[in-house]
């Protein structure tokens, strides 16, 4: 059994050791939110915050955050961000964007308003295929509206 | 009324003749330039579901008591299965279902390629099917595999007949000419890396077939699948509400569905079947690399009077041989061009489209060739090209045509060079680049969409097509909306599902945009008069006063009335209309235009390569929706220059391994990759001749000019020729290396 | 599978061996039990028995790159080799420790070749596909080790506290050999504490990678000068992070045909970087 605190929430499942955090938000508390990628830590497109640090759940055993505060972006839908990205058309597909947002959130978070380079510098480790880099970088910069 | 022609029909730069029954397109194009809503910047209407988490993408459908399934893939290159044993598998806890060779076409028995399907297993659990695959015992007869494509072709292993294409008398071209250049330019093989990686959903439902897939293409999945499994094509149903990346890997069903399919049948559970990243990244289909002798005759002042080129697609072991030599023919104005192609079979994973193939490779070899001409008869590479401007296509009009206004349009951004050049300092080097784009868009018959409107004055459009990230819902409702003379939040757009909605075409080759829309506004036009009979009677006017704009039935003699009002009596009645793409202009080609112009800083020392701005010029017709079509433009050259400067999948040339599987060795471009500035200049011209709409499409003309363009402005900041791709460090600093020494003989000829 | 959550150092190292290996931050360990590279049956979560935080001179080795990239009591190099290491999630989540035991990413074995780091009898990258490879030590073993940080370590003279010794970087690595393809003398019972990083005068970290952010280092430069001596170590071109006696050193190099390019990159970096710690 694993305790996790997720949004807020107190959650008690099953799981074996070995489990990860994303497969355990998507399959076992239906927070598809979080997308899994590549599933070996290289795309970002899983990236949740854990006590407010952007982590990649994907290979984050899902027991090492118990007790511990997981954000989604189920967590984070009425963040400004979501609307800075529509507003700015920084998304396509629109698979890698949950992760986009929690990563820019954290970066926010920290600096509110992160020049050009600390938004690409903080971003990196978020890959985006259809290539929304220009309008991600400038819905980031333009999050509070 | 419906009418039944014999037509030409192009995806991707193939061409088919087919019969098809299309409506006549009745409409009237609207006047060029922005209405209310069309040609406005609309941002996507679905992209608080996306941004939110919200969106059900395949990945994230959970249908009760799914399995998931893991897949056998072969290890070698080229290899027979001389024996199977699921036996193990079988007994594995979790596991419900197990298959091999015998059981369905799609796992082979002769391994053809690295990561081909030979064995699946469906379990409870991802982990479970993974743990049984490695219990299924197989004895394999190992073979020689071939790998590379020059010696595929000179043992005469092809997949078709060498392509040969001939206008003119290439012979004397060349002899006639005062120059000619001659090179040879390889591009490498690359993988597509959809963030949602191929995977599949089947459940069936007594003798139905639902079949939830990640595709760009509704319509064919249903056909493939039911001619496979011998099905009446309506009985399967097809389901893709959001779509997560497919730039031409997704056009067809894919051996996961098939496998899928036949566990669930078995299992009598709906199950999964998804691709993980590495197998993505050997089995899902790629770029194949080419390798392009060119040779290009000039006279002195620049007129092409020969080009030539021999052209060899590696292939793969299956797939089609893509167009490399298209530019080449299509381009310029050249009366003597002779090309020939082979489609090299070797034991690598069989290609598949990737965002205008043939076209991308094709045009860097052409394009690069082109400046190395003009850099040795020392004329502006952007003369060079308005000189042999092609103002007429081969025997067949050009539906339209403004490439010379690209090219006036590329003049600020070209003039650019002389400042970039000055600002090279130490061994950072800077210049300027353009390169040239031609390619398809045109789209075609058959295509349809409904529109309903009920007396709550709200519409709802229908169609079964797919949105696979390009923002084609959101033009789609915008289209309507311009029609119907509706706010775009009073109208619905439902797609993703073949159950729900009428046929609608594939999301690839530039297509949807011209094939869906002309279709989608046909529908609202239909709702929009039975709006206006009913209006008319209502307030007794002519219907020819009457209009519809702002939400309002509009008279010419001055009265308006909401529209709610106007149907607000209609209660449970609705006002359904119908709309169908007519068919393209007889007779002529339809094709899109464009020129980028890229600047670039070159560390001379270290090989680094960045690219610091690029201007796209395109035409592609009518502009729908200016803000998504940007965001097409930046993600096109994005992607393209992932392609010129970081990506290439690479093998272990003695096994055929695929040593790039995972994402930290295949190199996607990063954010802090992006250019500082991408400008995005579309013409947004009408094409006349070109449905009611006058739009091309444009998901795959920005990648295509791309490579060449950075490659000729790093010739133009260090005078190096960059001949392969991708121009990593080591292709960079060979360039400046013989670069030098060719300076360097010069400067030695002299003295000798 | 098990995991424990030791609260102290000795706890953790009595635990560790035998089929339990240490877990920090899963970047890498995750991975690779999942691909099979490495087995455990005992996870041992080293979060809360290993130092973190920073003082002075002296790095807990729970520390993050995330943290090290921020302080301003870090030496320049080091900060600078966090900041360009991976990818902003990954260095929140690595901690130093762990990325001084990271292992090469060379495909080959990653991809589990039987090759000669793995126990098998030859490098197939040597006659294979080798671009991203080593051009110093690489005669059994072609891999490139993938951290800044460590060379970073080994130019700037740190030295590491495990629960058994103290040790300096060149102790913590070994070229493989016939008998023992290990790349490290860490035991499999063995903990990385704290490492001591001396303040030099003046240092810097340079990197070649294949994109501008978010790859390993196709060749990294550390340069650290304390008075007239610079010392200098490169990552990504040897099998271990590698010691550079002086820039002429790299006439010493013995790239493979796909290397090459690397000894002259290596030249540019190493001259730059000598000339901004002068």
């Amino acid at each position: 059994m694993v305790e996790l605190v997720v949004n807020g929430g107190s959650h008690t499942l099953e799981a074996p050791v070995g489990r990860s955090l994303a497969e355990t938000l998507r399959d076992g508390l239906g927070l598809t939110g979080t997308k899994i990628g590549c599933n070996e830590g290289h795309c970002g497109a899983c990236t949740v915050l854990v006590d407010g640090v952007p982590t990649l759940s994907c290979i984050t055993l899902v027991h090492t955050v118990e007790g511990r505060n997981v954000t989604t972006i189920e967590g984070l839908r009425d963040h400004p961000l979501v609307d800075s990205f529509v507003r700015a058309d920084a998304l396509q597909c629109g698979f890698c964007t949950p992760g986009q947002i929690v990563s820019a959130s954290a970066l926010v978070e920290a600096n509110p308003e992160p020049t050009r380079e600390q938004i690409r510098h903080g971003m990196a480790g978020n890959l985006c295929r259809c290539g929304a880099y220009p309008k991600i970088e400038e819905a980031i910069a333009t999050w509070q509206g | 009324m419906a009418r039944l022609i014999r037509t030409e029909k192009e995806v991707e730069g193939r061409y088919e003749e087919v019969w098809l029954v299309v409506e006549e397109d009745a409409l009237d194009q609207w006047p060029s330039g922005p209405g209310d809503i069309v040609g406005r910047a609309a941002p996507r209407i679905t992209g608080r579901q996306r941004a939110r988490g919200e969106a059900r993408y395949t990945a994230d459908v959970q249908l009760p008591g799914m399995l998931h399934t893991a897949v056998l893939r072969s290890p070698h290159a080229y290899a027979r299965v001389k024996s199977i044993d699921l036996t193990r598998a079988l007994e594995a806890p979790g596991v419900r279902a197990a298959i091999g060779p015998d059981a369905l076409h799609v796992l082979v028995d002769e391994a053809g390629y690295p990561g081909v399907a030979v064995a699946a297993v469906a379990a409870d659990t991802f982990d479970e099917a993974r743990d049984a695959v490695a219990l299924i015992e197989v004895d394999w007869e190992l073979l020689d595999p071939v790998l590379d494509p020059e010696d595929a072709v000179s043992r005469g292993q092809l997949l078709i007949d060498p392509r040969r294409y001939e206008r003119g008398d290439t012979e004397r071209g060349f002899a006639e000419a005062d120059i000619v250049v001659e090179a040879e330019y390889r591009t490498q093989t690359v993988l597509h890396n959809s963030m949602e990686t191929h995977q599949t959903i089947c459940e069936w439902q007594g003798d139905r077939l639902d079949v939830y897939i990640s595709t760009q293409f509704i319509w064919g999945v249903r056909d493939e699948v039911a001619e496979e499994l011998g099905m009446p094509p309506d009985k399967v149903r097809v389901v893709c509400e959001f779509m997560g990346g497919g730039f031409g890997s997704k056009n067809g069903a894919g051996d996961h569905t098939f496998i899928a399919a036949e566990l669930a049948k078995r299992a009598g559970r709906p199950v999964r079947c998804a691709l993980t990243r590495r197998e993505e990244n050997q089995a899902s289909g790629n770029r194949n690399a080419t390798i392009q002798r060119l040779k290009a005759g000039a006279r002195s002042d620049g007129t092409l009077v020969a080009l030539s080129g021999e052209f060899v697609n590696a292939v793969g072991w299956s797939g089609w041989t893509a167009t490399t030599e298209g530019p080449m023919q299509m381009l310029y104005a050249c009366d003597n061009v002779q090309t020939v192609t082979y489609g090299a079979k070797i034991n690598t994973p069989p290609m598949r489209a990737f965002r205008a193939p043939g076209f991308v490779e094709g045009t860097f070899g052409l394009e690069c060739l082109l400046d190395e001409l003009a850099a040795k008869l020392d004329l502006d590479p952007l003369e060079v090209r308005r000189l042999n401007h092609a103002h007429a296509g081969d025997d067949r009009p050009y539906s339209s045509k403004n490439l010379m206004e690209c090219y006036k349009r590329a003049e600020p951004h070209w003039e650019r060079r002389h400042d970039a050049r000055a600002r090279s300092e130490g061994p950072w080097k800077r210049g300027v680049g353009l390169a040239s784009q031609i390619w398809y868009g045109g789209g075609g018959p058959p295509s349809y969409a409904w529109v309903r409107l009920g007396s709550d004055g709200r519409a709802t459009v229908i169609t079964a097509m797919q949105d696979i990230g390009t923002g084609t819902a959101t033009a789609m409702t915008q289209i309507a909306a311009e029609e119907l003379g509706l706010p775009l939040d009073r109208i619905d757009f439902v797609l993703g599902d073949s159950a729900r909605g009428p046929y609608a075409s594939i999301s690839a080759g530039s297509s949807t945009i011209p094939s869906m829309g002309p279709a989608v506004r046909a529908a609202a036009a239909d709702a929009g008069r039975q709006i206006i009979e009913i209006a008319a009677q209502r307030y007794d006017k002519e219907q020819r006063i009457l209009s519809l704009k702002n939400g309002h039935v509009t008279s010419s003699d001055g009265g308006s009335w909401p529209l709610a009002e106007v149907v607000g009596l209609l209660e449970d009645a609705q006002i359904l209309g119908k709309g169908a793409r007519g068919p393209n202009p007889a007779g002529m080609q339809v094709l899109t235009f464009g020129v980028q112009v890229v600047e670039v800083s070159v560390d001379t020392e270290t090989g680094e390569v960045q690219v610091d701005r690029v201007a796209a010029i395109h035409d592609v017709g009518r502009v729908i929706n200016p803000l998504g079509a940007s965001s097409q433009v930046e993600g096109g050259i994005i992607q393209g220059i992932g392609h010129t400067l970081s990506e290439e999948r690479l093998l272990d040339p003695q096994t055929g391994t695929i040593l790039t599987q995972s994402l930290d060795h295949y190199k996607l471009p990063t954010i802090a990759d992006t250019p500082p500035e991408i400008v995005t200049e579309l013409l947004d011209i009408p094409d006349e001749h070109l449905t009611n709409l006058g739009s091309k499409g444009l998901g795959e003309p920005p990648i295509i000019p791309t490579a060449a363009a950075i490659a000729n402005a790093i010739r133009d900041a260090t005078g190096a020729d960059v001949r392969s791709l991708p121009i990593s460090r080591e292709e960079m600093l060979r360039a400046l290396r013989e670069a030098r020494e060719r300076a360097g003989e010069k400067v030695a000829a002299p003295a000798s | 599978m098990q995991l424990q959550r030791p609260e102290t150092p000795e706890a953790a190292a009595a635990a560790l061996g035998s089929g339990s290996v240490a877990l920090a931050g899963g970047t890498e360990l995750v991975p690779l039990l999942r691909n099979g590279l490495v087995r455990a049956e005992t996870l041992i979560a080293i979060r809360d028995a290993v130092p973190r935080g920073i003082d002075g001179t002296r790095i807990g080795a729970g520390t993050t790159l995330a943290e090290l990239e921020a302080d301003p009591q870090i030496p320049q190099a080091l900060r600078e080799a966090c900041s360009l290491a991976a990818s902003p999630q990954l260095r929140t989540m690595g901690t130093i420790g762990g990325n001084l035991l990271q292992a090469t990413r060379c495909w080959y074995w990653r991809l589990d070749f039987p090759c000669y780091l793995h126990g098998g009898e030859r490098c197939h990258a040597r006659q294979g596909e080798h671009r991203e490879h080593a051009i110093f030590g690489n005669e059994r073993c072609a891999s490139a080790h993938p951290s800044d940080i460590a060379a970073t370590l080994l130019a700037l003279g740190a030295t590491l506290r495990t629960t058994q010794r103290e040790l300096t970087v060149p102790d913590l690595y070994r070229l493989p050999t016939d008998d023992n393809r290990k790349v490290t003398t860490i035991e499999p019972d063995e903990l990385i504490l704290e490492l001591d990083v001396p303040k030099p005068e003046a240092s810097t970290y340079l990197k070649a990678m294949d994109r501008r952010q978010f790859a390993f280092p196709m060749v990294g430069v550390a340069a650290a000068r304390s008075g007239h001596s610079v010392r200098l170590a490169l990552a990504g071109v040897a099998p271990i992070p590698w010691a550079l006696g002086s820039p002429d050193d790299l006439d010493e190099a013995t790239p493979l045909t796909g290397t090459a390019y690397k000894v002259e990159i290596a030249r540019t970096l190493v001259r730059r970087a000598v000339e901004a710690v002068s």
